[in-house]
């Protein structure tokens, strides 16, 4: 780059270009972190009016919706939490690297995924399927994690020379098959095993003998379809806290007489516990705020209920649902803003932990890399 | 530990539960999550493209002695005794008041495919399927054979001239109908269709889907404004959120004094990407529409006032809405590319001679935009697939006028929009015919899965390149 020959008549005019561009783009800047912060002042003075009216009567509105809120999350990282850890110990631990740097953006494309789409298939096509098949439904939960262990089973007891064309790096994707296999085997499993053990009908089983309602659209699909949507924010970062521990740590651990067991539970999960325990916030911070999924795979019904097979309605759907027809100024407005700004709070709160954890770790790894 | 006692023990370790089960359960984890992303999109392409695939026409006669024609759409257990239920399109709503019938398959006495049976597209009452008798046009009258081929040469003309006549039809059970040719959209026979001519009907029917607009309450038809809605909201969307993104991400990373103040804004920033799409749609309906839109209706609008203008849901606050919503994605993507452009070009070009301005229009904006373009691109990814902010600020089910057309302003700023996501969400859970409109939701699903898809590669592969390049220049 060779720098414009200019007249020294003209350095004014660059001078004044310079000065005014810089404010320009200073205002520009502060306006849009002002903007930014008007949602915060705007959702507190909205709730202000609230404060007028009995405190009972926004606990009575509210308090199904918040825990509508916390059973449908709960659901959904109970799902996400041990999948998305286990993909992130894997590839970050396992997989090879060549795979790996296919796998990661695919899984990551997961997020991408808009929440409509997904709540649509769970709530019209997984809805329905499982209240027919509910027994098959839960023994698949069941029955995969097992047949992940009698491959691993199979597997060592297999000739050295099949280990080696079929190597654990690559598992995440040779397994694939084999998990649709199993798939297939307990759907064909399952209604014999319905009959034989519990009578033909497992629904009719659980309102008899325990009094538990089936819902259509319940905590289960919610969870499972939420599940599916948090589970790349999790395994994201968890990933990346995972593959930044140092390697020489594991190396370590392992020459010193650890077992891969010992050195990933006393050594890498303890190194990246807080990088773990950030995603799972931010995971968390998703479910609660996620609206389309519970909207569409809820049936939406304010109740009280641990249920699992019950419905719920959470907030964010509340909002959705009744903000649009509520008057403005009248008290279910104020009430759902309340609730907006709650969900705000909520959400804000968490990211800024996780994200202070996270810098923190990542001071820690420096320090560690620096030493060794 | 029996499952251990391998012979030879001695060249392998002993198998230890915890030592040897554990990966595999990560691994299976990794397997689930690709399985279900995988199925979830074989759902979608299989179910959404098979729509428009011309369905073989079956005769059904029943163990009662009735018949009916229509294409078998899928098979479900009876629920309380063994065998199954098949669902059957008939069509002839006009006729029989229905559209489905469900028979078990120990009903069916006999299944026929003649290759006479037709399927007629009508733009009220939806799809007949029956046969074609005979066509009556100014006392002429073509029967048979040559009423098929009348039908397809009046069809293939755009539908300003085609004459009027009238279709004289037969459903498989005998009853008759006149139906003039002006309803009918489109006739097909599908199982005197060779291969060939199914692929053609099939990129007919993609087509339509996507360059018509929706019918019969969005059970049938295209979604064209849904897209045109989409595509122009997220337009607008990008002009207000790229100058100002890049404005900010400047001022924090060249201009701000990097103290402890810039590092809280810079993870409150970070942190507004993870506050919950729903409470910016509160923000949008309580500023931008009941304050902004109220204060503009008063100043400008009273003379139709009560009736809302600016006050009420639009396609301007829809899309300021989204811009606020992904203005924290292209702050944070902006300022990762100028963070990692080193200190030095900046240094040279002030040592140079250049004015701060001169600096960041020359050096440091080119190197940082292809940044810029990935945090833009993944702005309107988010955007296009978001849902539930813009069931708050303008979104309707059926927008009776486009937001843009020849009538001066041209664009209309203040009109409601249709949303391909948001059109998904109503056909598939608010519709009068859900069974009917599945099919549809499904290809809808599918291109807003493929649009957000196709956005999201895109910003993969120019952040690669990206730091291909700017590895090999440094």
């Amino acid at each position: 780059m060779t720098p414009p020959r200019l007249t020294s008549s003209r350095q004014p005019l660059r001078l004044l270009q310079d000065r005014v561009a810089t404010g320009l783009i200073t205002a520009g800047g502060v306006g849009v972190l002002l903007a930014i912060l008007a949602i915060g002042v705007f959702l507190i003075w909205e709730t202000l009016p609230l404060l007028a009216i009995g405190e009972s009567l926004a606990l009575a509105k509210l308090s199904p919706l918040a825990w509508g809120t916390l059973k449908a999350a709960l659901a959904a990282l109970l799902f996400a939490i041990p999948v998305a850890l286990g993909a992130a110990i894997y590839s970050a631990l396992f997989m090879s690297a060549r795979l790996r740097t296919r796998i990661k953006p695919a899984l990551e494309m997961m997020e991408a995924i808009p929440g409509v789409v997904v709540g649509f298939i769970a709530g019209l096509i997984l809805a329905p399927w499982v209240e027919r098949h509910l027994a098959s439904a839960l023994v698949l939960m069941v029955w995969l994690p097992l047949s992940a262990g009698l491959a691993g089973l199979l597997w060592q007891l297999a000739k050295a020379r099949l280990q080696r064309r079929l190597p654990l790096s690559w598992a995440g994707l040779w397994l694939i098959p084999w998990l649709a296999l199993m798939v297939v085997i307990a759907l064909w499993l399952a209604p014999w095993m319905e009959q034989l053990w519990l009578g033909g009908d497992l629904r009719q089983l659980l309102d008899q003998r325990f009094g538990m309602d089936y819902a259509t659209r319940n905590a289960l699909i919610v969870g499972l379809a939420m599940g599916f949507a948090v589970i790349p924010s999790i395994y994201s970062l968890a990933e990346d806290a995972l593959a930044d521990v140092p390697s020489t740590l594991i190396e370590g651990a392992q020459a010193l007489g650890a077992s891969r067991w010992q050195a990933l539970w006393k050594v890498a999960l303890a190194a990246a516990g807080p990088g773990i325990f950030s995603a799972v916030m931010i995971g968390a911070g998703r479910a609660v705020g996620e609206t389309m999924i519970v909207l569409m795979a809820s049936g939406n019904t304010a109740l009280f209920s641990a249920s699992p097979f019950e419905g719920m309605r959470s907030m964010a759907a509340a909002i959705a649902i009744e903000l649009p027809e509520a008057s403005p100024g009248g008290q279910t407005y104020h009430l759902l803003i309340f609730a907006a700004l709650v969900l705000f709070i909520f959400t804000f709160l968490v990211n800024t932990l996780a994200e202070v954890v996270r810098q923190r770790l990542r001071r820690r790894y420096r320090q560690m890399g620096g030493t060794s | 530990m029996k499952a251990g006692k391998v012979n030879t023990a001695s060249r392998r370790p002993r198998f230890n539960w915890l030592n040897d089960l554990w990966p595999w359960l990560c691994a299976a984890s990794v397997a689930l999550s690709l399985l279900m992303l995988g199925a979830l999109l074989a759902l979608l392409l299989v179910r959404g493209l098979g729509h428009f695939w011309p369905a073989t026409l079956e005769e059904v006669t029943l163990r009662s002695g009735d018949t009916f024609a229509g294409h078998a759409v899928r098979e479900v257990e009876l629920p309380q005794q063994a065998g199954d239920e098949r669902l059957y399109f008939t069509g002839n709503q006009d006729i029989e008041g229905a559209r489905w019938r469900w028979v078990t398959i120990e009903e069916i006495a006999e299944r026929a495919q003649p290759t006479d049976l037709i399927r007629l597209e009508r733009s009220p009452w939806g799809d007949f399927i029956g046969r074609l008798s005979a066509i009556e046009q100014d006392g002429q009258r073509w029967e048979g054979d040559a009423a098929w081929h009348r039908l397809a040469t009046l069809l293939a003309l755009p539908a300003s001239q085609r004459q009027e006549s009238q279709l004289l039809l037969t459903t498989v059970d005998g009853q008759t109908l006149r139906q003039p040719l002006a309803s009918v959209v489109s006739a097909q026979a599908p199982n005197a269709m060779s291969w060939w001519q199914k692929t053609h009907v099939w990129g007919d029917g993609v087509w339509r889907f996507l360059s018509e607009g929706p019918r019969a309450a969005n059970t049938d038809g295209g979604v064209w404004p849904a897209i045109f809605g989409t595509v122009l909201m997220v337009i607008l969307m990008s002009v207000m959120v790229t100058p100002f993104g890049v404005l900010a991400a400047i001022y924090l990373n060249e201009i701000a004094h990097q103290g402890r103040l810039t590092r809280l804004v810079r993870i409150g920033v970070r942190n507004l990407a993870g506050v919950p799409s729903i409470v910016y749609g509160v923000f949008g309906l309580g500023v931008f529409v009941y304050g902004i839109g109220g204060s503009l209706d008063e100043w400008f609008f009273s003379d139709t006032l009560p009736s809302p203008t600016f006050g009420t849901g639009g396609l301007l606050w829809a899309s300021l809405t989204l811009a606020l919503l992904t203005l924290p994605v292209v702050i944070v993507a902006t300022e990762e590319g100028l963070a990692r452009i080193p200190e030095a070009q900046r240094e040279g070009a002030v040592a140079l001679g250049a004015t701060r301005l001169e600096m960041l229009t020359r050096i440091v904006l080119p190197m940082a935009a292809p940044a810029m373009l990935t945090g833009v691109i993944l702005a309107v990814a988010r955007a296009a697939g978001e849902v539930a902010p813009l069931m708050l600020v303008g979104v309707a089910k059926l927008a009776p006028q486009m937001p843009i057309d020849g009538e001066f302003p041209y664009l209309h700023l203040e009109r409601k929009f249709m949303h391909l996501g948001y059109h998904l969400f109503d056909t598939a859970f608010h519709g009068e015919d859900v069974q009917a409109a599945i099919p549809l939701v499904y290809a809808t699903a599918l291109l807003l899965v493929l649009i957000v898809l196709v956005l999201n590669l895109t910003a993969i592969f120019l952040r690669h390149y990206l730091r291909r390049q700017r590895g090999n220049e440094c």
